[in-house]
């Protein structure tokens, strides 16, 4: 049942270099530089996107994901929330208004999965970049490079799957969409949705806690895909696989890697998911074709580089 | 594949030093403008594991054995300062200045997913 959180609103990335990461997801990934504070982050936004900000990145000495927030529809949600994150045994910071630049409170907790997520409800709307609202127009010129239209989910490897759908979903109203089972029943993949996307946020099962797999940014066609893959080979980027598509959610999609090791994914189309619709479930001796619907092969890169 | 690893200081002509792995009865040319582990790709040879190639993920760690080299910032998770005063880097941050001798040192990543051809999770 809905609980009031809307959608991905922001990550928080580590990088190991400030300038080299920009030319990654500025212009490479087509990101839009909106502001920079004076612990040095800079704060990036997809062109589509009404809220000022999605991305935020922080030079430190150890790649990774510092935090992932979602957007909630109003400021009672929070305390609704929080009220219920406590009754979970969760610990909450609260975190307050202007720590993120032109970003209100922020209730700041850890998943059972050992990542730090984030809830807050307001945030600067400075609208869609170059277009505005009013009989606008298809979409901005002067966008750089992939051209990414909005930051989508992260994909994330950690502990505890079972304890953290039951925050997602008990607590914060998550779906579970999609999920990979073996045989004597244990979930070693899970895909949840506030929304009707494929997924907000997913989880991998894996043996140390907290690790970053990708942040993940939308596309609207193949062709899309197809010229990023022409635009990571252009400038001698990392690549990990792709084009190809997923079994799970079905999507078309890239991988690639920031110059500090992060990965990117860029993809279009995938399902879609109502609150009545019975979770997709893949068979974990299929996880192959489940992760590369062509190839149906995983590559051991894809389950252990991480970050 | 570069990540832009060529935006480093040494503004002279690329030299090309010989990277030889010890144990190993094949080494690879590496030129000085391209990461050892780029290098090693590109001369088609698989004797370090190969990840992201940005510093972040830690499967190309290697110690270097003998010779010189520039390495540019490498994530903490995986070599700490000790390591890196000992010659424990990921060779994809790490540009050679002379022939280098180094050996594979790729760290325990767990996984409960196997990337095999159809894989079984416990």
């Amino acid at each position: 049942m809905k609980k009031g959180v809307m959608r991905p609103g922001h990550v928080q990335i580590r990088v190991l270099d400030m300038d080299e990461a920009l030319k990654h997801y500025v212009e490479l990934l087509g990101l839009i530089e909106v502001d920079r504070d004076d612990q040095g982050r800079v704060y990036l936004k997809g062109w589509t996107e009404v809220d000022k900000f999605s991305v935020v990145l922080r030079e430190a000495d150890e790649a990774g994901m510092d935090f992932m927030g979602f957007k909630c529809l109003d400021e009672s949600v929070l305390d609704n929330l929080h009220e219920g994150l406590k009754a979970f045994g969760c610990a909450v910071d609260e975190i307050p208004e202007g720590e993120l630049k032109d970003c209100g409170r922020r209730l700041r907790f850890t998943a059972p999965s050992g990542h730090d997520f984030e809830l807050y409800a307001t945030k600067q709307q400075t609208g869609k970049w170059g277009v505005g609202n009013h009989n606008p127009e298809a979409w901005p010129r002067g966008l750089q490079g992939i051209k990414a239209t909005r930051f989508d989910h992260c994909l994330l490897y950690g502990t505890d799957l079972d304890k953290t759908l039951d925050l997602f979903r008990d607590v914060l109203g998550f779906d579970l969409a999609e999920q990979v089972v073996t045989p004597d029943g244990k979930r070693v993949a899970q895909f949840l949705t506030a929304s009707m996307k494929a997924h907000d946020v997913a989880f991998i099962d894996h043996p140390e806690p907290g690790k970053f797999h990708h942040a993940s940014f939308f596309l609207e066609t193949w062709e899309d895909v197809l010229r990023a893959a022409d635009l990571i080979s252009m400038t001698d980027t990392s690549i990990d696989i792709g084009p190809t598509r997923h079994g799970l959610t079905h999507g078309k999609t890239i991988y690639f890697f920031d110059p500090s090791g992060n990965r990117t994914e860029v993809f279009c189309g995938g399902d879609y998911h109502y609150p009545d619709h019975e979770p997709v479930t893949w068979d974990a001796d299929k996880l192959g074709k489940a992760i590369f619907y062509h190839d149906r092969q995983l590559n051991e890169r894809f389950l252990t580089a991480l970050t | 594949m570069n990540n832009n690893n060529q935006a480093h200081p040494d503004t002279e002509v690329p030299t090309v030093h010989h990277i030889a792995v010890n144990d190993q009865p094949q080494g690879f040319p590496a030129s000085s403008d391209l990461s050892v582990l780029v290098a090693m790709e590109r001369a088609g040879q698989q004797l370090i594991s190969v990840g992201c190639r940005g510093g972040g993920c830690g499967k190309c760690r290697i110690r270097i054995v003998q010779g010189e080299y520039f390495s540019k910032r490498m994530s903490r998770a995986w070599i700490s300062p000790q390591q890196e005063d000992e010659g424990t880097v990921l060779a994809c941050r790490v540009f050679a200045r002379s022939d280098l001798v180094i050996e594979p040192d790729p760290p325990e990543i767990g996984t409960h997913c196997q990337p095999q051809d159809q894989p079984d999770c416990d």
